[in-house]
């Protein structure tokens, strides 16, 4: 083993031991008992982690595969079959040594050269792996010994536990891959406390205890099955009869019902999901007058209300709650003041003479009554004397639409939703200058020069300043109209205990059990 | 012979619709790796991803392998899943199936009794209540009468489960909200084919030789009526097939329709494309069947098809 730079190492352990606890606090051990049945609004076509990309095989995936570390319910990075890690002295090699022993559910050895294979699958896109850039930064993998796998790095990232933890970073167990093919996706190999017992594309699809597992955090329930109903009528009426225990994307008009039923009640936790218009930084709206003007002429708390019935929180920063806490930095939430935002029109030269035209571009049906928040921004800046006009594409042309080169945009600003589990990914692909995925085209060499420190930084304290910093400057020069983050709504019935849903909106199940009444 | 010349002659059309399907799918807006890598994608793991689907490849090749992938299923594979398309399809059919036949046989028989009694009481109340539900039939949006089927006898009587495909009993509730429209149709055009027959010379000529009224309805009078529901039926049928997706939707059950709108929306182009090439297909044996039927059904259009080339010899 080469040497390494175990800083911290005994702190490291310290706080390890501290989140697992904080993380699985009723591990049972008891022997799995009862089933849980939930509906659900998506479709999911594939658990293969290095494919799938819904939360609800987001929850599957953490159910199936083991990983090195881990999300824990509130989106904080947890050790799951690590024990220690570190980088090497040039900050270019991260090791992770991990606990022996584990199994797949196929009865072959989870060890290092089977952890190393995982990732270099994961890592190579001719594989088909949709993640292969956001991880590229690992490099490569390699098995040393029998429970040490070495990262050779591509570039420095202090955001390495981001991105192990993410669920993208299961270990498949690439063998039985090679051979199930497209078969994998739906019943794949994982270490994880259960299996996926059937899958019947478009209807559901069940979960059973795996008997090899090996972990801390075995199955408590018997069965888990996931029934997928996309009509949120049908859905509701699932949860109001008891056919089922939990239904996702409650609509705000079905809260009451589900609350009266009896049977069960509404959850209304915190989403990452922040939704912003974000806006081309050139031409009129290259000034940031203008910019700020759109920002603070229009009633948030009153489009929640009244359009989302409640179903949202105003923005009080770029990312949502749960995008690493510990980096995220909260402001003071955009005034409604249209008196001063008509002065900031006047300054930048626009007036009743000559109103600002602007084509504001949402999509229909991808977030919550986005459709009709379209409707209700453009008639908000047209009271300011801005010449408005909303444009509600189809899904894909709104997506082809924001994918177009800056230049070749005819709109001003498109409505879109950002949810990523990282500060440094979130901003630097938003921000970062010339990067194909920052399609408001702001730059700010400060910025540019701070996410690179902040990527390279695997220091908490200054990583916490550096994104401060980029944070409050972004909120100050309002790149986007910041609107809120969406708020999940889920019923779930009394007789389920402990079912907790992360600010990813993904489920987790690891203590969930249920009650025979 | 005859069989054998109209399957023969469905191969131009439907090579025609698999230019048309291939072309028409591709021009769709939107891009099928970027909506595979997500919108945080950058335009280097987009382009990675359309490599690996085969998607920079030209247009013409990639026609050439739709067309291959007809015959070899390892080609024709789904983006969204990696799984060969008839595999999907395959998974996906029997349930369309179940909801269309049972809607259209529930549909049939409705429409085809009510139609005859209103037929032969004209005037009655049943008569008027029979118009009264076809006409509610025949207008009311599937969608809204599924979710008030959901409403009733799900929420409120707890007679029947709201959605799903597990049991039979999931199925009841489609079928019954599907055969409304086919019911509906069926029983005004029975209604109003018997009542123009029913004056006809040769029934009385039926009735001359001593039959009952009985047989001379169901045996002369309906056979001749039934042509052009067959004809309607047919259409009916096809459309059941392509247009299920609101039915499947709003029941949760994961047929044809669902997954070729979830394969718009995804742009996940062979799923769609072979769906349209399959839907081409089953509307030509309809088409095929229903001629048949006609011919045994009215043993004269067969002299008519011999005049336009396609009867028997």
């Amino acid at each position: 083993m080469q040497p390494l730079l175990f800083f911290g190492f005994l702190a490291r352990k310290m706080i390890l031991a501290l989140l697992v606890a904080a993380a699985f606090p009723l591990a049972a051990q008891a022997a799995p008992d009862g089933s849980l049945t939930i509906a659900v609004g998506a479709d999911a076509t594939t658990f293969h982690p290095h494919v799938n990309s819904l939360p609800v095989g987001n929850a599957v995936d953490m159910l199936v595969f083991e990983q090195l570390f881990r999300m824990g319910e509130d989106n904080s990075v947890v050790a799951q079959l690590a024990d220690s890690w570190g980088w090497s002295e040039d900050g270019m090699t991260f090791s992770v040594q991990f606990e022996t022993g584990h199994v797949f559910s196929n009865g072959n050895p989870l060890d290092a050269q089977a952890i190393a294979a995982s990732f270099n699958q994961l890592l190579d896109p001719n594989s088909g792996s949709i993640y292969a850039g956001l991880y590229a930064s690992l490099g490569r993998a390699e098995a040393q010994g029998e429970d040490t796998v070495v990262f050779h790095l591509n570039e420095k990232n202090g955001h390495i536990l981001m991105l192990l933890a993410n669920s993208a970073a299961g270990i498949i167990d690439v063998k039985a891959n090679a051979e199930m093919g497209a078969g994998y996706g739906r019943k794949p190999i994982g270490s994880g406390p259960y299996i996926v017992d059937e899958f019947i594309g478009g209807e559901r699809f069940s979960l059973v205890p795996n008997p090899l597992y090996k972990g801390d955090v075995p199955a408590t329930l018997e069965k888990i099955t996931f029934m997928s109903v996309p009509e949120d009528g049908a859905r509701m009426a699932l949860i109001e009869t008891g056919e089922v225990d939990i239904v996702d994307r409650v609509p705000a008009d079905s809260i009451e019902a589900i609350n009266d039923s009896g049977l069960a009640k509404v959850i209304l936790p915190d989403s990452m999901f922040s939704i912003s218009m974000e806006l081309i930084n050139s031409g009129a709206l290259a000034d940031p007058r203008v910019r700020e003007a759109l920002n603070i002429s229009i009633d948030r708390e009153g489009m929640i209300q009244g359009i989302l019935g409640g179903l949202a929180t105003p923005s009080v920063g770029m990312v949502g709650p749960g995008t690493e806490d510990e980096l995220r930095a909260t402001f003071a939430s955009k005034p409604f003041d249209p008196t001063r935002a008509r002065e900031l029109l006047a300054e930048a030269g626009y007036g009743p003479g000559k109103p600002l035209p602007l084509v504001v571009t949402c999509p229909n049906g991808r977030y919550i009554k986005d459709s009709q928040v379209c409707q209700a921004l453009a008639a908000q800046w047209q009271a300011i004397g801005i010449d408005a006009k909303p444009q509600v594409m189809d899904l894909s042309n709104w997506s082809a639409n924001s994918r177009l080169p800056l230049a070749e945009r005819k709109d001003d600003m498109t409505m879109v939703g950002r949810a990523t589990a990282g500060i440094d990914f979130t901003l630097y692909r938003l921000f970062k200058t010339g990067v194909s995925t920052n399609i408001s085209g702001f730059s700010d060499p400060g910025v540019d020069r701070l996410l690179a420190e902040g990527r390279a930084s695997s220091d908490a304290d200054a990583q916490k300043r550096i994104y401060g910093e980029i944070q409050k400057i972004i909120w100050d020069a309002n790149p986007y109209v910041f609107l809120w983050y969406q708020k999940q709504a889920l019923g779930v019935a009394d007789r389920v205990k402990n079912f907790v849903i992360r600010p990813d909106e993904t489920m987790v199940f690891d203590n969930v059990s249920v009650s025979d009444s | 012979m005859y069989v054998l010349r109209r399957l023969l002659v469905a191969v131009p059309t439907l090579f025609a619709v698999s230019i048309l399907a291939f072309w028409f799918v591709d021009m769709i807006p939107g891009d099928p790796a970027a909506q595979l890598a997500g919108n945080m994608a950058s335009n280097e793991e987009i382009a990675a991803i359309r490599s690996h689907l085969g998607l920079d490849r030209s247009p013409i090749a990639r026609y050439g392998l739709f067309l291959k992938g007809i015959v070899d299923p390892e080609i024709a594979v789904s983006y969204r899943t990696s799984r060969p398309v008839v595999q999907e399809i395959g998974e996906r059919l029997p349930k369309t199936l179940i909801v269309a036949v049972g809607g259209l046989v529930l549909g049939i028989v409705f429409g085809v009794v009510t139609g005859v009694i209103c037929a032969l009481r004209q005037g009655g109340w049943f008569d008027a209540i029979v118009t009264i539900f076809t006409l509610a039939g025949i207008s009311m949006p599937i969608y809204w009468l599924g979710l008030l089927c959901i409403w009733l006898f799900a929420v409120e009587l707890r007679w029947l489960p709201a959605a799903g495909a597990t049991t039979p009993w999931h199925f009841v509730l489609p079928v019954v909200v599907v055969a409304t429209r086919p019911a509906a149709l069926f029983s005004r055009l029975v209604t109003a084919n018997l009542l123009e027959v029913m004056g006809k010379d040769y029934l009385d000529t039926a009735r001359s030789k001593g039959l009952s009224e009985t047989r001379v309805i169901v045996c002369h009078a309906l056979r001749n009526s039934l042509v052009a529901a067959v004809s309607v039926a047919g259409v009916q049928f096809g459309g059941m097939l392509g247009g299920s997706v609101v039915t499947e939707t709003v029941f949760g059950i994961p047929g044809l329709g669902r997954l070729l709108v979830e394969a718009v929306g995804s742009s996940d182009y062979p799923v769609i494309q072979y769906c349209v090439l399959m839907f081409a297909a089953v509307f030509i044996v309809i088409n095929l069947a229903v001629d048949l039927i006609g011919q045994w059904l009215d043993p004269r259009t067969q002299e008519n098809s011999s005049a336009t080339g396609y009867g028997r010899p």
